[in-house]
């Protein structure tokens, strides 16, 4: 968490006792935090306050807004416009609609994750109740084009929603701006705390609660609200406006500056999602003649802390079905991890850790080719 | 060598007290949970009491948390399915019966997770097997049967040679079995009185004619005949792998002896039954034989022990090598039914010589 949240979370959790939603005084004081903050992450967004919708993170932002969607849409609209290469709290909720009787047309990337707009748009008919989109790829970190998106949804009359977790504070996310009705967001990627999240709702917009009981969050989320992480979203939500074209630079030339340390002496490595138009604090890398899993914990035994793809029940890591979908072999996917900077890395931590991946790398590689294993398989 | 040390954790009380022994020792416990059973099976909920299943994980999980060592889950469903699962199914439909556990052990435990843990520097890889392993004034390794004789599972690691010996630790060796759960209770941990695992990992229901029949393509199953020794066909059988030679229930034939069955023969799809005294077979010849040290064997004849099934009893006997990683077993006294496709493995004393897999009896 970013310090301006550590202290605001502590000396307000200290003061503010109440339930925003109780009338007596300390209840009122409760209410005037918990506005403020809605109002900061208003900002953030270039919204009216009255548009956001706190929740308990970005998955139940996505599942209110596809959930609240389905339900309030008209009999004539079963169809749903996605993409291959979704979130799983995106993809989860449409598998289960389709079994409600939606229809979910996923669009596929190109190779580099990109999602092409007129592909999208050609799929928007009057039957479509709902096209849902990753402003930014969570894996690879590709931007997508929605503009043109927007308009096919606007035209059709369907419901526009952006889950935009990945892209808020590393590229502008004004919702007036990239013409969308919903728009998941989510403290924690912003050095927030985690356990909080919004939803916007574009004012008009007709959404269905999917949590029930009283009139909290203009009634679409029942449930006494989070005030402490909300006050900490908020602060994050400031800071970060404040300070993103800064730390987004700063972020680029450390990430550049690892990518061409490990080019240089890992040969054969391969960064997947474009070189250009993609948030810069992600690095999605094919590391040759290794397991994925082997690397990242032979990396994480050295203090490097890196991801593949995403956990399963189990707790054993799955090949990504993003990097799948963008064409690459099982294989590829397998041999694929994920290296995240924040606002809080530094220049010497890069280095660090650019070298230890090379000396990890190598090690792995002589130990355990991957080559030998898929040749066994 | 690294002081890191690979711990292959269950989540059963066994591996679980094997990796607490090995961090109150002063080594650095890596543990890692394997997956191995491909998606498809029954829920994983329900198959608690075998490995792998996602509680088993989480219990695993928890005796890393309480000893504070790092743990992961590692996913080997290929490697697993491949080579043993494969394994399995061939030998079956081949009209042998496999030991997996056996598979299991050479190809992913001491194979798989052997060059895991070269790439994650660990000089040592540790299971909670109740075997022990011991070096000698030369430098050289010797297996051996765990103290506790009613736990003993040396039979399963007689493919261990002496670098791989060189690299293992098996920390309840010397210990039985109530020790090591007085030890998990002790050290507080939850799963201290869990059930020990029984039936094969990836056939929770124990049904396994059923599994080869849901895993390989319907023209690869062999029906054909049941004959007596002088060739009389009695009944049609579904399939070779429905059969293991010494079996007496289930040939769906009656006689007014109990009747076994003595040989299944692959080529032809028959199953031959006799009678009890008709099983039992002179000596045996085993493939894919591996000596613990070879060194200390110059291709004499040598006396030793058989086992030729886990819970059978080691009986006397004389090996002979012959070629082709072959070898050529004589029991002393006359044995028992020889089963096809189980290991047999080479004893002297407690101490494990080596072993093979059974290719096939051999009579008079």
């Amino acid at each position: 968490m970013r310090p301006a949240v550590h202290d605001a979370i502590a000396r307000v959790g200290a003061s503010v006792h109440g339930n925003p939603a109780s009338i007596h005084r300390s209840g009122q004081r409760a209410r005037r935090a918990l506005e403020q903050a809605r109002e900061q992450v208003a900002g953030l967004l270039g919204a009216s306050s009255r548009g956001i919708v706190f929740t308990s993170g970005g998955t139940e932002a996505n599942n209110l807004g596809i959930f609240g969607t389905a339900q309030a849409a008209t009999a004539t609209r079963k169809r749903i416009v996605t993409s291959a290469i979704e979130h799983s709290s995106v993809m989860a909720p449409l598998a289960e609609l389709e079994g409600r009787g939606f229809t979910v047309t996923r669009v596929a990337p190109n190779r580099d994750g990109q999602i092409d707009p007129a592909a999208v748009a050609s799929a928007i008919s009057d039957d479509v109740a709902l096209v849902t989109l990753g402003l930014v790829n969570a894996e690879v970190g590709t931007i997508q084009e929605v503009a043109a998106i927007a308009q096919a949804s606007s035209r059709a009359a369907a419901i526009f929603h952006l889950d935009a977790a990945q892209a808020l504070g590393r590229i502008a996310v004004r919702v007036a701006d990239l013409g969308c009705d919903l728009m998941t967001v989510s403290a924690h990627k912003i050095g927030g705390p985690a356990g909080i999240g919004a939803l916007y709702v574009r004012p008009g917009v007709n959404l269905a609660p999917q949590m029930l009981g009283g009139p909290q969050e203009s009634g679409l989320r029942a449930g006494t609200p989070n005030l402490v992480g909300a006050i900490g979203f908020g602060v994050a939500a400031e800071g970060v406006a404040s300070a993103i074209d800064d730390e987004c630079a700063r972020i680029k030339m450390l990430a550049n500056a690892l990518l061409t340390h490990l080019t240089r002496t890992i040969p054969g490595l391969r960064l997947n999602g474009p070189r250009h138009g993609r948030v810069a604090n992600t690095l999605n890398l094919t590391f040759p003649g290794v397991l994925g899993e082997s690397l990242l914990i032979a990396l994480d035994l050295e203090g490097v802390e890196v991801s593949m793809g995403s956990a399963c029940a189990a707790g054993a890591v799955e090949p990504s079905h993003v990097l799948t979908a963008m064409g690459r072999r099982p294989a590829e996917a397998r041999s694929s991890l994920r290296i995240s900077l924040g606002w809080s890395t530094t220049p010497k931590e890069i280095a660090h850790a650019a070298e230890i991946i090379t000396r990890v790398w190598r090690r792995v590689a002589s130990a355990e080719p991957a080559r030998a294993i898929e040749a066994a398989v | 060598m690294s002081a890191r040390v690979l711990v292959a954790m269950s989540g059963g009380v066994d591996s679980s007290v094997a990796a607490a022994m090995l961090c109150e020792q002063g080594y650095e416990v890596v543990g890692i949970a394997m997956r191995l059973t491909p998606e498809g099976l029954p829920a994983p909920t329900r198959r608690r009491g075998t490995c792998c299943s996602y509680e088993d994980f989480e219990d695993a999980r928890r005796v890393a948390e309480r000893m504070d060592f790092p743990f992961y889950v590692i996913d080997l469903r290929p490697d697993f399915a491949a080579r043993v699962i494969g394994n399995f199914v061939s030998e079956y439909v081949g009209g042998r019966t496999p030991n997996p556990c056996v598979m299991c052990n050479r190809e992913i435990k001491f194979d798989r997770l052997w060059s895991r843990a070269r790439a994650l520097e660990a000089g040592y890889v540790a299971t909670g097997h109740y075997a022990r392993i011991e070096s000698d004034a030369a430098g050289r390794f010797h297996l051996r049967r765990a103290i506790d004789g009613t736990k003993d599972q040396s039979y399963f690691l007689f493919t261990l040679g002496q670098s791989e010996l060189a690299r293992t630790l098996f920390p309840l060796g010397s210990m039985r079995k109530a020790e090591v759960r007085e030890r998990a209770r002790a050290l507080g941990l939850a799963n201290a009185d869990k059930p020990d695992s029984q039936e094969i990992c990836f056939v929770p229901d124990g049904d396994y004619a059923r599994f080869v029949e849901r895993t390989v393509r319907p023209a690869e199953i062999r029906r054909g005949s049941i004959v007596t020794g002088d060739g009389r066909a009695i009944a049609d059988h579904n399939g070779i792998h429905n059969f293991t030679v010494g079996q007496r229930r289930g040939l769906g034939v009656a006689a007014g002896v109990p009747m076994y069955v003595r040989e299944i023969r692959a080529a032809t799809g028959e199953v031959v039954v006799g009678s009890r005294d008709e099983l039992n077979s002179a000596g045996l010849v085993a493939r894919q034989v591996r000596m613990v040290d070879s060194a200390r064997f110059d291709g004499a004849e040598i006396e030793l022990e058989v086992k030729i099934r886990y819970r059978h009893p080691a009986l006397p006997a004389r090996l002979r090598m012959l070629s082709g990683e072959r070898a050529e077993v004589r029991f002393e006294h006359g044995g028992p039914a020889v089963t096809p496709g189980q290991a047999c493995v080479f004893y002297r004393g407690d101490e494990v010589l080596g072993g093979g897999f059974i290719e096939r009896a051999v009579e008079g």
